[in-house]
């Protein structure tokens, strides 16, 4: 820690304690920045300016931090000018294209290329027979080959690749493959995977991965308890729909290396794996990131495939290869959120304390293992939810089918887990005909108490704080008296309004905390613009911006000064991948560990030069301070100074947490660096007659620490509220026999802009003291609490539980209709 | 075939199959690359061009199609001066992935060129046929209808 830093943090402490001891005295003058609402009509929805609640009275005066300055990256984007990987023009370039396996499940009795080699236009076809490298793949286990060889395992498998001079010349040769298999019996379900006659689709057995959270002694629970609520809920696959397919541009290096750039949330895979494949060192290999059309998750390990297969046909052919899906391969290959199965038991008091929460979670993996444990690791680690629960009893399953693999999707395992848990709040609310909110309450998470994974809380948890803002906010009450009343008089416009509260565990968990180091590269130059390089991946999030508001408050620079550059291998080392909403963390502390470096430095030339003491001096908005006012030096000045006294301005910054205590055995104990909170509350109308649900309003309050770029903030949410509510009603990706029937979007339907709800968003900022200026991570808890949410208004819109995501219109017609039949 | 057309308000030959996706023909020999492939099926909008001033998929479009006709692509829209709608999005923060985006300013033109003053509703309705998946839609909704307050304003004054 440098000096700088360390002065940093003591002055941080110091106006905390002002900031409560204020905050006690002006508790009902919170900061407000109220909210511009534009009229609309009817379908027309409106958005309002996010509401601050800040515990602190007086915020910290940052100079560009929490502001909304404009994108640095939206000019190019908005013109047509962003360079995403297909826009690339690489002469002699060549395209890829991979052949994949007609059936779910076989064994494979040849494979002749002959024909398809021979065609005109065809530079390379590669098989496993002729497999010119390592062909084992895999992120976490090398489980998966990169091209089949004896056994195909799913739909996605890939047969051939073939180098081509164009796409449909690649087709035509794809064609003249000549597969012969025999298929073998297919499973497609996690729960019969798990019997022991069921199909194996690797020999070692269906079970890939088990984990559990042992806290008390839920016998004791269900002995203690008044209530039980017990159910079955089931969760399908989510499609990332980014609108940028997957897409890759691999170049063979003179010294036998490999360059690829392409569409990616982790270079550093890409790196690893290539390396892998091709055998060579990872110093020879560099993957940089193009401008990325969108990945919420999808883009993680993925890409490091189509990379592999890329650089193998460039190794081969010794000329450019590039990859680009279509939409129908892009949907076919990927990977999904998990379908899952989850049995919730939920035990408590008839005063509504709870005692309890069982869970066995089913993930279906898919044919390889991907990130799938891991993901199963959050999902196991959230069954108890936000909530103060002594037994707690937990046991994940991940579980090989023949079906489309799943990987990491925005929440990562904790969306289907939380929509399991909400609902049984809710049911357990409804048993004991107590007010849903008013319960989550009464349990909530707070000060000192232990977590579900029985993890004493060093941060006070703002489980509470959301639940009561989302309350007053949407005027709770008063709505659920308004959708009763409409209720008793509509007979086909059923109204329901339902709330959901998370926390979430920013940054990786404990069981990959080996990976948890980020770095960062930052170069000051003589004109005072800087060069910020990181190790996490702009997807669209706004992560570069956050980095340049970041570098910009460091350095007293403008934000216009600061550049990021397009993530790459060779600038900064292994970085982990841009998940688990830990970029502002990881890459934001790598960024400010640097700039610490470069400003002590630049503070020392400063105070010489203005002969007076180092601690009297600051940099803010462009200007060199002494006590805080402006001095006769401006910062650029002072960096030309630097760099004429040849003082180096450039430094690399490493972040990583400290080390969590945590017992794999029992899934306890410090689970992650710190947790975000998040309730909101959906408000839907339901036609009766056709099953369709409508969501009219979602309020949605975060606890983030502190807004590093404000306007980011409110686009992860408004991003996450919409695609969380295609989760919640319209996005069924349709498998059948381990075949996606709808992989386009003309029968996979995503939201859009005649779909989204009115979004009211209020946020909590108690800066997170570990955080870089107090931030913590947004963009999976905007996720989570909105399928849960909206599963519950539509339960209080029918008087009707649905078990089952998607709530499409087809299943709720026939649970209503069913109910009809059933009373009549 | 020898496709003639206006691109970008430039008379423009293009040689390239008759059959082809006027998408393709516009990306790799119009060095028109704004325009994006997102879905290839009409369903995104993100290959959105002009034709006549009227939005369109170029995905779904034979290149034979554009001949005799006037096409633009988001490029025309940043010749010179960019496009009140380009800064207004950025300024709204409509922006994230950006993939999207040039079929988004498209369609928004053509709203604004033919319905100045659009209501919430009636953006909506224009922007239905571009999908977005990082930004809910609301801040680019609210630029257009930004874009299309300042103009009003801009026209008022004497």
């Amino acid at each position: 820690m440098t000096a700088k830093g360390k002065k940093k943090q003591a002055t941080g402490k110091a106006t905390k304690k002002v900031q409560k001891k204020v905050q006690k005295k002006t508790a009902n003058t919170k900061k407000v920045t109220e909210k511009v609402t534009k009229p609309g009509k009817k379908i027309a929805v409106k958005t309002t300016e996010p509401k601050v609640v800040t515990k602190a009275a007086t915020r910290p005066d940052f100079a560009v931090v929490g502001k909304s300055p404009r994108r640095l990256d939206g000019p190019g984007k908005t013109t047509g000018a962003a360079t995403y990987v297909d826009d690339l023009r690489v002469a002699d370039c060549l395209v890829g294209y991979i052949l994949t396996s007609p059936c779910a499940n076989a064994r494979v009795k040849s494979i002749d290329v002959s024909k398809a080699r021979a065609f005109p236009g065809v530079h390379a076809v590669v098989t496993a027979e002729n497999f010119p490298g390592d062909n084992q793949v895999g992120v976490v286990k090398l489980d998966q080959p990169l091209v089949v060889s004896d056994r195909i395992r799913w739909y996605g498998d890939r047969i051939a690749l073939i180098a081509a001079i164009d796409r449909p010349t690649a087709l035509r040769a794809a064609a003249l493959v000549e597969l012969d298999v025999e298929t073998l019996p297919s499973v497609h379900d996690p729960l019969e995977a798990l019997a022991d006659d069921a199909p194996r689709v690797h020999t070692e057995g269906n079970l890939a991965a088990k984990m559990v959270v042992r806290k008390g002694d839920f016998a004791e629970a269900l002995k203690q308890a008044d209530v039980v609520i017990e159910r079955l809920y089931s969760t399908g696959h989510q499609e990332h729909a980014y609108l940028e397919t997957n897409g890759i541009l691999a170049e063979l290096q003179p010294d036998g290396g490999m360059l690829l750039r392409g569409s990616m949330q982790c270079p550093f895979y890409v790196q690893k794996i290539v390396a892998r494949v091709l055998q060579v060192p990872h110093s020879k290999v560099r993957a940089v990131q193009t401008t990325t059309g969108g990945g919420f998750g999808g883009k993680e390990d993925y890409p490091s495939e189509p990379a592999a297969c890329a650089a193998i046909l460039a190794k081969v052919t010794g000329r450019p290869v590039k990859v680009i899906y279509k939409r129908d391969e892009d949907i076919a290959r990927s990977s999904k959120r998990h379908a899952t199965k989850i049995k919730h038991i939920l035990a408590a008091k008839k005063d509504g304390t709870l005692l309890g929460a069982k869970a066995e979670v089913y993930v279906d993996a898919g044919a390889y293992l991907g990130l799938s444990a891991i993901v199963a690791e959050r999902a196991n680690a959230s069954a108890g939810g936000t909530y103060v629960v002594p037994h707690v009893e937990v046991d994940t399953y991940t579980v090989y089918t023949n079906n489309p693999f799943g990987g990491a999707f925005r929440g990562f395992g904790a969306p289907q887990v939380s929509f399991a848990l909400e609902s049984q709040m809710d049911l357990l609310a409804k048993e004991l005909g107590r007010d849903p909110l008013e319960l989550r309450l009464q349990n909530a998470l707070h000060k000192g108490s232990l977590s579900p994974t029985n993890e004493r809380l060093r941060d006070e948890p703002q489980a509470t704080q959301t639940m009561e803002i989302a309350r007053d906010r949407c005027g709770w009450d008063k709505r659920r008296k308004a959708v009763a009343v409409h209720n008793a008089t509509d007979r086909y416009n059923k109204k329901g309004i339902g709330a959901a509260s998370i926390s979430y565990g920013c940054c990786l968990h404990a069981g990959g905390q080996h990976l948890e180091g980020s770095a960062s590269l930052v170069q000051v130059h003589p004109d005072a613009s800087v060069s910020v390089a990181i190790g996490g991946a702009e997807i669209g999030q706004g992560a570069y911006q956050v980095m340049a508001l970041l570098a910009a408050e460091s350095l007293g620079l403008p934000v216009e000064n600061i550049r990021v550059l397009d993530t790459d291998t060779s600038l900064v080392p292994d970085s982990g991948p841009t998940v688990a909403s830990r970029t502002t963390v990881m890459s934001g502390n790598a960024v400010l560990d640097a700039t610490a470096q470069i400003t002590q430095r630049m503070l020392a030339v400063a105070a010489k030069h203005l002969e007076t003491d180092l601690k009297h001096i600051s940099l803010r908005a462009g200007q060199v301070l002494i006590d805080g006012k402006k001095s006769k030096l401006s910062v650029a000045e002072l960096i030309a100074l630097c760099f004429t006294q040849k003082v180096n301005l450039t430094a690399s910054g490493w972040y990583a947490p400290p080390r969590k205590q945590w017992d794999r055995e029992t899934g306890t104990g410090q689970g992650y660096s710190v947790y975000c909170y998040a309730t909101m509350v959906a408000e839907v109308t339901v036609d009766t007659v056709t099953g369709l649900v409508t969501v009219d309003k979602v309020t949605a309050v975060h606890d983030i620490g502190q807004a590093i770029f404000r306007a980011g903030v409110e686009g992860q949410i408004h991003g996450g509220v919409v695609q969380g509510l295609g989760y919640a009603i319209m996005e069924n990706l349709v498998v059948q026999d381990g075949k996606i029937l709808n992989p386009g979007f003309t029968d996979y339907l995503i939201p859009t802009s005649m779909d989204i709800p009115e979004i009211d968003i209020a946020l909590i900022e108690e800066p997170y003291d570990r955080g870089p200026y107090g931030g913590k991570g947004i963009g999976e808890p905007s996720l989570i609490p909105v399928a849960p949410a909206i599963a519950n208004a539509v339960a209080n819109a029918l008087d009707l539980r649905l078990y089952d995501l998607p709530l499409t219109p087809e299943r709720v017609k026939m649970a209503w209709d069913a109910r009809e039949l059933a009373e009549n | 075939m020898a496709i003639e057309l206006i691109l970008n308000g430039e008379p423009t030959q293009l040689d390239a199959p008759g059959s082809a996706r006027l998408l393709d023909v516009l990306r790799e020999h119009g060095h028109t690359v704004g325009v994006k492939e997102g879905c290839g099926e009409g369903e995104c909008g993100a290959c959105t061009v002009l034709i006549d001033d009227v939005p369109a998929c170029s995905c779904l479009m034979f290149a034979g199609q554009a001949n005799g006709h006037r096409v633009d692509t988001i490029e025309s829209l940043s010749q010179g001066e960019p496009h009140p709608l380009m800064d207004a999005i950025v300024d709204a923060a409509g922006v994230q992935c950006g993939f999207c985006t040039p079929g988004i300013v498209l369609s928004a033109k053509s709203l604004l060129d033919n319905n100045p003053k659009p209501t919430r509703e009636e953006v909506q309705v224009a922007l239905s046929g571009n999908l977005c998946r990082c930004t809910g839609y609301h801040r680019i909704i609210d630029a257009v209808q930004s874009v299309a307050k300042n103009s009003q304003a801009k026209t008022r004054r004497p």
